[in-house]
């Protein structure tokens, strides 16, 4: 079986409110694919979509081409946490990872072996409702490794966690892709996703917006634009827009330049002996790249950064 | 700081003085505002309503006196849904404050006030004033739905059975009683409910309590002991309150009968108020 | 980071082949890990054992000669190991070898003292099943075997035989007008009784074989009249039986002996008579008159089984707090996993959503089924035994029948649980589905034992609610032919053991099914 996530044309509405609205996407094995949208995007229930939790309206969402509820050791194909509170607080943490084992017909064995990948050795026989937000994580984590599956889904993995369980986590992920496994992330935040994620998929209210490589996201946001650091501004624009560029000034001594590559910049402002500091390529940030995307489909956006304080 | 972080703070400077005036009613207020904002409380209130009549009636539909002297305490029969309507009675009573426990508000409530016995006896309070609306209600229409009833079933003034009047003293008793009863049920069931926390466990240890004693006092063969469990027991010796015919043949009179009741709910609430003070929440 | 070139990842680990018996395991490690669920369960078991124990040490019968307290003599003890009730008067000769015996009744009456409503005068009249006729019996040790021919006062004909068969012969009340003509014979070990209105036209009744009946018995003409009895609801909760004296008298003529009669010479013996009521002091004591032929026999008591003495069920008085311990323990079982969203996960793990279901409820039942057996077959046994040392007689039982209350309990505590379960995945919150399985399966109980409602609505009641299956537990036969007081309070079922049982079952499949529908249909 193929190790991928297959999403096409998923639709759902809650009431009045379309929670999916046409998502599709694949989620392809060695790379970690970073699930990105606003609050309310509907991440989530796709996510549950496609572990048979939730139905959809319309549309299929298949792993490795079969639908999730016709597998017969689910926990063998897909990985998935959802949410870290979803356990019963009197079980101790290794006996919540027993009864999912057997529910798998898996042994004692695997659940010390997950239990050691996650470094909860320490914590194993206490309840798991004593447990911190952290050890939490940790143990959903391994609930979804204990199949050993070659694919994996977190939802919203570094909610509430603290530097250490962050990096913790980021580490984790990336050698899960590494070992060939398909890897889905889902966060609102597209920052936590850089330097992890080799492919995103951002999505707001209910669709997907961008189903790009990183790389491919970063140079589509950065386009050509070039920062010119000048002290001569107004003779560098005229000189520049003669050249059929577009410029703009974002600062009192930098411009920035589109519709020209930066070697043709360095030598128009040459030929002009405009004096200039600097000159750059911009690289846009995943996270200028994602604004861009989602701008419009924000939901709640609020009314101005400021006026909610 | 923030305006929010400010207005926070300013909120709860507000909340901690203990010894300003109103002391209770904050309480009261918030209480009756969460219990009055709880889904399904009104359909609770109604359920107890409804069900206390429906099975007031039905009881009456099922005898019938066809000559004089049935030997049918007709005010007690009238009431039988009583025995039904506390059922729901204690379901009220354990959700306020369970409910707290199951969702986490309680963490909520006792950080927003933080006199815990205050707490709980705004809420006993709350539920005690609810309960006697509901059970005036409930208890006034089980008795007119009996005095309509009764009379088609042979119990006619001609068998010596005038119809069911709250002019009648031991029916007035029995009336006032029977809400008096219910509003102890719940306030046994919130005090049973805060010493155990977890909603199904108090819902089982009352229920058990209200019907399972009864079986057992029916049960027992001895009939020295039968008396002795019938007098502790807090629903049969409760609703003596309800007889109004043949009155020395049981263990123990009317109010002393509900005395037995209201000792249970004192130690049901002081234990719950120990629980609650004392216990982590 | 590459894309697209790497291979697919792949387990080195054999698959674990998952399948409902590995799900039945998964769902029992989620109960027996959490310490709370088990610990309650024990308790149960606990409460049911210990209540029982208590109630039998607890309950004495005495009975007392004059002033004088005495223990309690066991009643008699009938050929199928049954107590019977065996008084009556008898007049009787000894046979030998084969015969019969034929007789015309012409009058049966009697006096019943104290009825209702007013219980102050006696009364003439019969008692329903007042009953004179001819007897073939074993001697006139109480409990020995017998067959009689009999007309009843108002149950008409009967052929009855070793105190619990009952064959109807043709109906109506005898009378100078319409007298009744009787006849036993006896062959070997068959017994066969027939009737008539005329002494020519006779009609077979019935016919038996009592192979124990030896080969001299006893046979001749007897009189017996069962008390009056009123049941009272008792101001205590539950009902109160009164018995009142009767006595019934008989005239039969043309008595005619067939077959060897050694002695020749009629016998009388009051059988079981103990004491005498003012009644007979004063006024007409049991006995026989002869004159021209015509014998007045006048008797009181019965040949029947004996329905009295607590029914062995009665020592599982605890099985009702446990019954709500365990329906609190299941519906957790079920409710627990929505109050986290444990749901969730245990439905990642097994996506069949009918067959998580199925796993639950075959863990539930089957524990509170082991919980339940273990506790009933502790408590009936030996709470039998201590309810025998303190002079109460419980009703003896076949030990298919003892069986049957202690396996059947265990299975009712079973279905409870399974059904308490289905209910709470119908609700998902623990207070509304624990307090429906309470509304449902012990509050019908509690009202056909403890409260003020008549019995025919109570009957009604364990016809219709999921607590009919408590029929399961009724180890005492309700017999048509004996007066009693055959209510729910008394412990008999409207249902027979296992139809009840069945309601009980249907009401649990109907509610997993709906729990199953909700639970596939829905979003988790």
């Amino acid at each position: 079986m193929e190790a991928t996530i297959e999403v096409s044309g998923l639709r759902k509405r809650f009431g009045s409110t379309v929670a999916l609205d046409g998502m599709s996407f694949t989620v392809r094995p060695g790379q970690v694919t970073g699930f990105v949208g606003p609050n309310g995007a509907g991440k989530s229930t796709t996510m549950r979509v496609v572990l048979g939790l939730d139905a959809a309206d319309e549309g299929r969402a298949l792993i490795g081409g079969r639908p999730y509820r016709s597998l017969r050791n689910p926990l063998s194909h897909v990985g998935a946490l959802l949410d870290a509170a979803a356990l019963q607080p009197s079980r101790t943490g290794r006996n919540h990872l027993l009864w999912l084992a057997h529910s798998q017909g898996l042994t004692a064995r695997q659940v010390d072996e997950v239990i050691e990948q996650v470094g909860l050795r320490t914590a194993e026989r206490r309840r798991a409702g004593g447990y911190s937000l952290g050890m939490r994580q940790r143990l959903g984590i391994a609930a979804a490794l204990l199949g050993d599956p070659p694919v994996l889904m977190f939802d919203e993995p570094f909610n509430g966690l603290d530097l250490d369980g962050i990096v913790w986590i980021r580490g984790f992920l990336r050698s899960l892709a590494a070992e060939g496994r398909a890897v889905l992330v889902s966060s609102h935040l597209m920052s936590e996703l850089q330097d992890i994620a080799g492919h995103i998929v951002v999505v707001g209210r209910g669709r997907v917006l961008a189903d790009a490589s990183v790389a491919d996201l970063i140079a589509a946001a950065s386009r050509d634009r070039v920062t010119l650091r000048t002290t001569a501004r107004s003779e560098a624009m005229t000189a520049l827009a003669h050249a059929g560029a577009t410029v703009a000034a974002t600062d009192r001594d930098t411009l920035t330049v589109s519709g020209l590559a930066a070697e043709h910049i360095v030598a128009v402002l040459g030929e002009r002996a405009v004096p200039f500091s600097e000159v750059t390529a911009h690289r846009a940030t995943l996270e200028e790249a994602y604004m861009d995307l989602t701008r419009d489909a924000v939901q709640f956006a609020a009314p101005g950064p400021e006026a909610a304080r | 700081m923030s305006e929010r972080s400010e207005r926070i703070m300013s909120t709860a400077t507000r909340v901690t003085p203990p010894d300003e005036g109103g002391l209770v009613k904050r309480e009261l207020h918030a209480e009756w505002t969460k219990l009055r904002t709880a889904p399904g409380t009104g359909w609770v209130l109604l359920a107890i309503v409804a069900l206390t009549v429906a099975v007031s009636g039905a009881a009456g539909t099922t005898v019938s006196c066809t000559q004089a002297g049935c030997g049918h305490d007709l005010t007690k029969l009238s009431l039988f849904g009583v025995q039904l309507g506390q059922a729901v009675v204690a379901v009220l009573a354990v959700l306020t404050i369970s409910g707290e426990y199951g969702s986490g508000m309680i963490r909520t409530t006792l950080t927003a006030m933080p006199r815990r016995v205050t707490v709980l006896a705004a809420k006993a309070g709350i539920l005690t004033g609810l309960t006697l609306a509901t059970g005036i209600i409930a208890v006034l229409a089980s008795l007119l739905a009996g005095r309509l009833i009764l009379p088609g079933h042979g119990f006619t003034r001609a068998h010596g059975y005038p119809p069911l009047s709250l002019a009648d003293e031991p029916t007035l008793r029995a009336a006032v009683g029977s809400v008096l009863y219910l509003a102890l049920i719940a306030l046994l069931s919130l005090g049973i409910a805060t010493a155990v926390r977890d909603a199904a466990a108090a819902i089982g240890t009352v229920l058990g309590l209200l019907y399972l004693l009864p079986v057992i006092v029916s049960l027992t063969p001895d009939p020295h002991w039968q008396r002795h469990l019938w007098q502790i027991s807090p629903v049969n010796a409760g609703l003596a309150i309800q007889a109004t015919t043949d009155l020395p043949s049981l263990p123990l009179g009317p109010w002393p009968g509900l005395g037995v009741l209201a000792a249970w709910t004192a130690a049901a609430l002081v234990s719950g108020g120990l629980a609650l003070r004392l216990r982590d929440a | 980071m590459t894309t697209g070139t790497t291979t697919p990842y792949r387990s080195r680990r054999p698959t674990g082949r998952a399948g409902f018996p590995h799900l039945l395991r998964a769902e029992w490690t989620k109960f027996r890990t959490v310490r709370g669920w088990v610990l309650a369960m024990t308790a149960a078991a606990v409460v049911i054992v210990s209540l029982g124990l208590i109630f039998a040490t607890g309950s004495h019968s005495s009975c007392s000669i004059g002033t004088v307290e005495v223990a309690c003599p066991k009643p008699p003890t009938g050929p199928g190991g049954e107590l019977v009730d065996d008084r009556f008067y008898f007049v009787h000769q000894s046979l030998a070898g084969d015969g019969g015996i034929t007789v015309r009744l012409t009058s049966m009456t009697g006096i019943i003292t104290y009825p209702p409503p007013n219980h102050d005068k006696i009364v003439s009249g019969l008692v329903p099943w007042a009953k004179t006729g001819v007897i073939v019996k074993d001697g006139t040790r109480q409990g020995s075997a017998y067959a009689a021919m009999m007309v009843t006062a108002d149950h008409g004909v009967r052929m009855q035989y070793d105190y619990t068969h009952d064959t109807a012969g043709r109906p109506g009340r005898v009378s100078a007008a319409s007298p009744r003509w009787l006849r036993l014979n006896r062959s070997g070990d068959t017994l066969t009784g027939y009737e008539s209105a005329d002494g020519t036209q006779w009609t077979q009744v019935g016919t038996t074989h009592l192979p124990r009946l030896p080969a001299t018995v006893q046979i001749g003409l007897f009189v017996a009249s069962p008390s009056d009895l009123t049941v009272e609801q008792s101001a205590l909760g539950g009902s109160v039986g009164q018995a009142r004296y009767t006595q019934a008298t008989a005239v039969f003529d043309h008595v005619g002996l067939r077959g060897t009669t050694p002695g020749g010479q009629w016998s009388r013996d009051d059988i079981g008579a103990d004491g005498q009521t003012d009644w007979q002091r004063y006024h007409r004591p049991s006995g026989v008159r002869e004159s021209g032929g015509a014998y007045t026999v006048t008797g009181s008591g019965d040949i029947a089984p004996l329905t009295d003495g607590p029914p062995i069920e009665r020592t599982l008085i605890g099985m009702l707090a446990g019954l709500i311990v365990m329906i609190v323990v299941a519906v957790m079982f079920m409710t627990a996993e929505y109050r986290r969203g444990l749901i969730h996960t245990t439905l990642i793990a097994s996506p069949r959503r009918g067959r998580v279901l199925a796993a639950k409820a075959v863990v539930i039942g089957l524990v509170a089924f082991v919980a339940g057996v273990a506790a009933t077959a502790i408590t009936v046994p030996s709470g039998t035994r201590i309810l025998r040392r303190g002079g109460a007689f419980p009703f003896p039982v076949s030990s298919l029948t003892e069986l049957r209350v202690i396996v059947g309990t265990a299975a009712l505590l079973a279905v409870a649980a399974v059904l308490a379960l289905a209910l709470g995945a119908l609700f998902r919150r623990s207070v509304a589905a624990i307090i429906t399985a309470i509304v449902v399966i012990v509050v019908p109980y509690v009202l056909a034992f403890a409260s003020v409602l008549p019995d025919d609505v109570t009957r009604w009641l364990l016809r219709l609610t999921p607590a009919a299956g408590f029929a399961i537990q009724q180890s005492v036969p309700e017999y048509k032919q004996v007066i009693g007081n055959y209510a729910p309070s008394a412990g008999y079922y409207p249902l027979a053991p296992w139809a009840g049982f069945a309601v009980l079952c249907a009401y649990a499949a109907l509610a997993l099914g709906l729990a199953a529908h909700r639970l596939r249909r829905r979003d988790a």
